[in-house]
């Protein structure tokens, strides 16, 4: 009888124990803030700058990679736990977390509605969820294409980067340009990493891609779409890829040991490819403009989860940290196109070079273009349906399926996950 | 009565963790999973049956599990004749015994991500050192990730590294714990080394041995970050671009974590769960034959 009894309140006793010891953070006075991002943000000086202007906060950085970072804030807002106090959301996960905007701080009681103009407009307009703010933009992901100087030469192509860039005006001419490289390139090296990163670059410059704009899954019917899929599955039938996806050990490898010509480039992808590459891609690699022009492919948002015990201080980090001097110091860093006007905007920015790239002139390749990238419509469950099209890119490298059957099966495995959810 | 008491007291604290860590959570997942669960918005439908009754017509369980199922056999019967040899091994007079010991376990303490990206590298499919050593052969390279089989042989070869010399400690205890009159008598009786193992060695150490099996089924049926972390994609990846090595754990943590689809995540556990079950079933029967026998 007493048993279950005694058992029960031990386990009351114990939960009482998890409970406080989970509760208490810090020495009294000072408070302690998370703050988590995945990649290169280049926040760890910036951090250090706030902590010597905000004495009695200190900045806990939490570094991990782009899908563990989105899927432990799901499950952290998930289970109502263990969220940091300031979080970085990529832009293809955020139409999914603003379903969930009572899980963030409305930013604007702290005053963030006043600083809209701070922001490119869509920029903004991406941080609201109806009428609440819940993300401050950080960078945008810019386009370009990055190439290697030594093995364009080695192949017979021009190496100036103006040269280069009127070699391929358009993705058609690009794959054009994989065919005339391919021809005498140096052995094993392949003309890109692979289809799928050329595929979300090319989807990035439309207008809208798996979803229209009222929500509904227009995938099959994307006639824009299957032209990009065809295209880069092309690239990959025919060998020009090297199968390597960024953000995985295997492209690292390759890209230092410089198997792979071009790499499709938003601005956030030189601080990729400058750590993996090393200094012995220093003066190898360049930067032209990118097929088509411009677009943007990623680009994030600082949010605050409604679970943090300092709001008001986690506020003013994000808001600091997302502040144009700040946004400003990350580009010089890290080369993280800013997303504020007046930043990209500035001569001094506009006039700035990359040494790393040859010297490319990055500020007017990037900054410049910010005026006119326009974002691609990102519908609620974007993450859910990409991965499934990458994968299809992935499956005609290996040479399992070919490009038409891969599109279908992409646009049906898509319509699958999405009724799973 | 008193001495009774004093037993429960023991076991609270065991108890006491394993309501909490285990039994709370799984009754949770059970409730979770009768219903349509966001993992963001929770709860948004009671749907019953509904999320299993997909999950019967699901093409996608059923590769998991027929995945799960070849590497699990793949890598527990290699794995278990492999410890069995080496526990052999260990169990003859041998210069610095214990350092031998201690370094079959090696592999097992050295942390699973490490092994991860060192299998990564070997087993690259463009730049893999095992390929590098093929292509010098003359051979052809192996697509690793790509081709099933060989996907299966490569997360097989990452789970035998880190658990043959774990299970060849517990067989090397079990094996010093039978007479050595055993094998002096079968020695006069002229039986050679071989048949010595087979017919003493092997029989005195079955509990173990069905011990091992029954751990081995276990952790093979939730085998999760090995094949995961196999993944050039890592935590994003669904276990190669066909699902060519995902596993049922793996493909809950797809639905759960990258669908945000709680409430199917929390019916594919339970699916493992019965899975599991009828496996452990089965092993019951096996026991209960052997202790019949002996």
């Amino acid at each position: 009888m007493s048993a279950p009894l005694r058992i029960s309140r031990l386990a009351a006793a114990l939960l009482l124990v998890l409970v406080l010891s989970c509760g208490c953070s810090g020495e009294s006075g000072t408070i302690r803030l998370t703050l988590a991002t995945f990649g290169e943000f280049g926040y760890r000086e910036l951090v250090e700058t706030f902590e010597r202007e905000n004495p009695g906060i200190t900045v806990v950085t939490r570094v991990t990679d782009f899908d563990s970072h989105h899927k432990a804030l799901a499950t952290a807002l998930g289970t109502g736990r263990g969220a940091p106090d300031v979080v970085a959301i990529e832009e293809q996960y955020l139409p999914s977390m603003r379903q969930a905007a009572d899980k963030f701080v409305d930013l604007s009681t702290f005053g963030a509605d006043k600083l809209r103009s701070r922001w490119a407009e869509w920029k903004w307009a991406g941080g609201l969820a109806g009428d609440r703010v819940i993300g401050l933009g950080t960078d945008m992901g810019g386009l370009a294409m990055c190439y290697r100087r030594d093995l364009f030469a080695a192949a017979g192509l021009p190496t100036d980067r103006e040269a280069v860039a009127r070699l391929w005006p358009t993705w058609r001419a690009f794959a054009g340009v994989a065919e005339q490289f391919a021809a005498s390139a140096p052995d094993g090296v392949h003309f890109t990493d692979s289809a799928a990163n050329v595929f979300q670059s090319m989807v990035s410059q439309l207008d809208h891609n798996y979803f229209a704009t009222d929500g509904s899954y227009v995938a099959g019917r994307n006639e824009r779409l299957k032209q990009a899929f065809t295209l880069a599955g092309l690239l990959g039938a025919r060998g020009h890829t090297a199968k390597v996806q960024p953000f995985t050990q295997e492209w690292s490898t390759a890209i230092r040991s410089g198997k792979v010509a071009t790499v499709s480039c938003p601005s956030w992808m030189l601080a990729l490819i400058r750590n993996a590459a090393g200094p012995h891609g220093e003066g190898r690699w360049d930067i032209a403009t990118v097929p088509g022009g411009t677009g943007n492919r990623g680009g994030s948002y600082l949010a605050i989860p409604a679970q943090t015990k300092h709001a008001r201080q986690a506020y003013r980090l994000a808001e600091w940290l997302t502040a144009p001097e700040q946004q400003r110091r990350s580009f010089l860093t890290t080369g993280l196109l800013p997303s504020c006007p007046e930043v990209y905007r500035d001569p001094a920015i506009r006039s700035r070079r990359d040494e790393y790239f040859s010297n490319a002139p990055v500020g007017k390749i990037y900054a410049a273009a910010a005026d006119k990238l326009r974002p691609t419509f990102r519908g609620v469950d974007d993450a859910k349906v990409r991965p499934r099209f990458d994968a299809a890119l992935g499956r005609i490298e290996e040479g399992a399926l070919g490009v038409p059957e891969a599109f279908r099966e992409a646009v049906e495995q898509g319509r699958e996950a999405l009724e799973g959810g | 009565m008193g001495g009774r008491a004093a037993g429960y007291l023991l076991l609270a604290p065991f108890l006491v963790v394993f309501a909490v860590f285990g039994l709370l959570p799984m009754l949770f997942t059970a409730w979770v999973s009768l219903h349509d669960w966001h993992l963001l918005d929770g709860p948004r439908s009671f749907t019953g049956t509904g999320n299993y009754l997909r999950l019967l017509s699901d093409w996608r369980f059923y590769n998991a599990l027929g995945n799960t199922v070849s590497i699990f056999l793949l890598s527990t019967v290699v794995q278990l004749l492999a410890a069995l040899g080496l526990a052999a091994l260990l169990n003859r007079p041998l210069r610095a015994a214990t350092w031998w010991r201690a370094g079959v376990l090696l592999p097992n303490v050295v942390s699973v991500v490490a092994v991860a990206l060192v299998f990564g590298q070997l087993f690259g499919d463009t730049s893999g050192t095992v390929n590098a050593v093929l292509q010098s052969l003359g051979l052809d390279p192996v697509d690793w990730h790509g081709d099933r089989l060989a996907a299966h042989l490569a997360v097989s070869v990452m789970v035998i590294w880190r658990w043959t010399g774990y299970n060849a400690l517990l067989y090397l205890a079990a094996m010093q714990s039978i007479p050595q009159e055993r094998y002096d008598a079968a020695a006069l009786d002229g039986a050679s080394r071989w048949r010595a193992f087979w017919s003493i060695t092997v029989p005195g150490i079955r509990p173990t041995i069905l011990f091992t099996v029954v751990i081995s089924t276990i952790g093979g049926l939730q085998l999760f970050t090995e094949p995961q972390l196999f993944d050039p994609l890592g935590t994003a990846g669904t276990g190669g671009t066909d699902r060519q090595f995902q596993t049922l754990v793996m493909y809950l943590y797809e639905r759960g974590f990258t669908d945000y689809d709680a409430g199917y995540a929390a019916a594919v556990a339970w699916a493992v769960v019965a899975v599991s079950g009828i496996v452990v079933l089965v092993n019951f029967g096996l026991v209960r034959r052997m202790v019949a026998r002996s």
